[in-house]
């Protein structure tokens, strides 16, 4: 299944590049799918990152002692004053260490 | 001279790529890692990176392999983050269109986030350069290298990580270094308030898709509001 997947999203990928350059559509598109461009990474990544800080668990919401959930709100808060990749990932990454080692809330 | 000038619009692109590499080559360390730790072998771990060739969506294929997602979510999820490509490929098409197929095919492979950054405004700016393309090709082959080199870093890094350090976690991080400074305006902070929320709902109700629908939500309501905003 792993390779499937590899291969499938390599050419839907290679396909979305390819099809506006190959010239068989037309160049205009209209300004409300221009915009739905411009949303879907946003869309889509957010309920990933909903998904891996863990917040829903055996279908309930997990705030408490969920050390992932405060150090993606750290995180956030880093890369809104950074606007930094490295900076964003090491200080997330160094408090979430911090609590779930040094910490019991 | 035709030849020599090719290579010095070849070497622009290049250099002018150079520094986005400090940011592109720890992503590409940390992608390794993380597909060798969400239990892919090196050999599909190194070659999704040259057949995706695309960052964040290759850091979530493997972060839904790891969790047992659909093959069917995991191909529409890639599809959905590599979609603003076509963006990319459309604004390109202006200034390559009298290239011949064999070329758009290659600077369609090589067409990133980082390669078109730094390319179209070349573009914008020297409109009437001929052989522009060779400045693509140098930004996109450029980025190409070193994301092939880091991955394969990350790869042989990935297995001898002590377990404390939890490395899973660097992919929700990455996404938020990723999307944070998308938010400009309300219409995108809606976006991402009414995925999390519909994400948050659906997923607590079991829903299979839930995150092809909440994307879906959000796109919606990111949409409505923008119109809204323009009627103001």
């Amino acid at each position: 299944m792993i390779w499937s997947g590899i291969i499938i999203c390599g050419v839907i990928t290679f396909l979305i590049r390819f099809i506006p350059m190959s010239g068989i559509i037309s160049k205009k598109l209209s300004a409300s799918t221009k915009n739905s461009f411009k949303y879907i990474p946003l869309a889509v990544l957010t309920p990933i990152i909903i998904n891996d800080l863990s917040i829903i668990q055996n279908n309930n919401l997990f705030f408490i002692e969920n050390y992932k959930l405060y150090a993606g709100l750290i995180a956030i808060i880093v890369s809104f004053i950074t606007n930094n990749i490295l900076a964003t990932i090491s200080v997330g990454m160094a408090s979430y260490l911090f609590m779930s080692n040094f910490i019991n809330i | 001279m035709e030849l020599m000038k090719k290579f010095i619009i070849f070497k622009q692109g290049v250099l002018e790529e150079l520094p986005l590499q400090l940011g592109v080559f720890p992503f590409g360390i940390i992608y390794g890692i993380m597909a060798i730790e969400s239990g892919l072998t090196p050999t599909q771990a190194f070659l999704m990176s040259s057949i995706i060739f695309g960052g964040a969506s290759q850091i979530a294929f493997v972060q839904l392999i790891s969790s047992a997602t659909p093959l069917g979510v995991i191909v529409t999820t890639v599809s959905a983050i590599n979609s603003r490509h076509f963006l990319y490929s459309i604004s390109m098409m202006e200034y390559l269109k009298n290239l011949s197929l064999k070329w758009r095919i290659i600077l369609s492979y090589l067409l990133t986030d980082e390669a078109y950054a730094v390319s179209i405004r070349r573009f914008i700016n020297d409109p009437s350069t001929s052989s522009l393309h060779f400045h693509l090709l140098g930004t996109g082959i450029t980025l190409f290298l070193s994301w092939q080199i880091s991955t394969l870093v990350g790869v042989l890094l990935g297995g001898d990580l002590p377990q404390f350090l939890d490395l899973q976690f660097i992919i929700p991080l990455t996404f938020i270094a990723i999307i944070v400074p998308m938010i400009k305006s309300i219409s995108t902070f809606l976006v991402v308030i009414a995925s999390a929320f519909s994400g948050l709902i659906l997923k607590s109700l079991d829903i299979n898709f839930w995150i092809v629908i909440s994307g879906m939500i959000g796109v919606v309501i990111g949409l409505s509001s923008s119109k809204l905003e323009k009627k103001r």
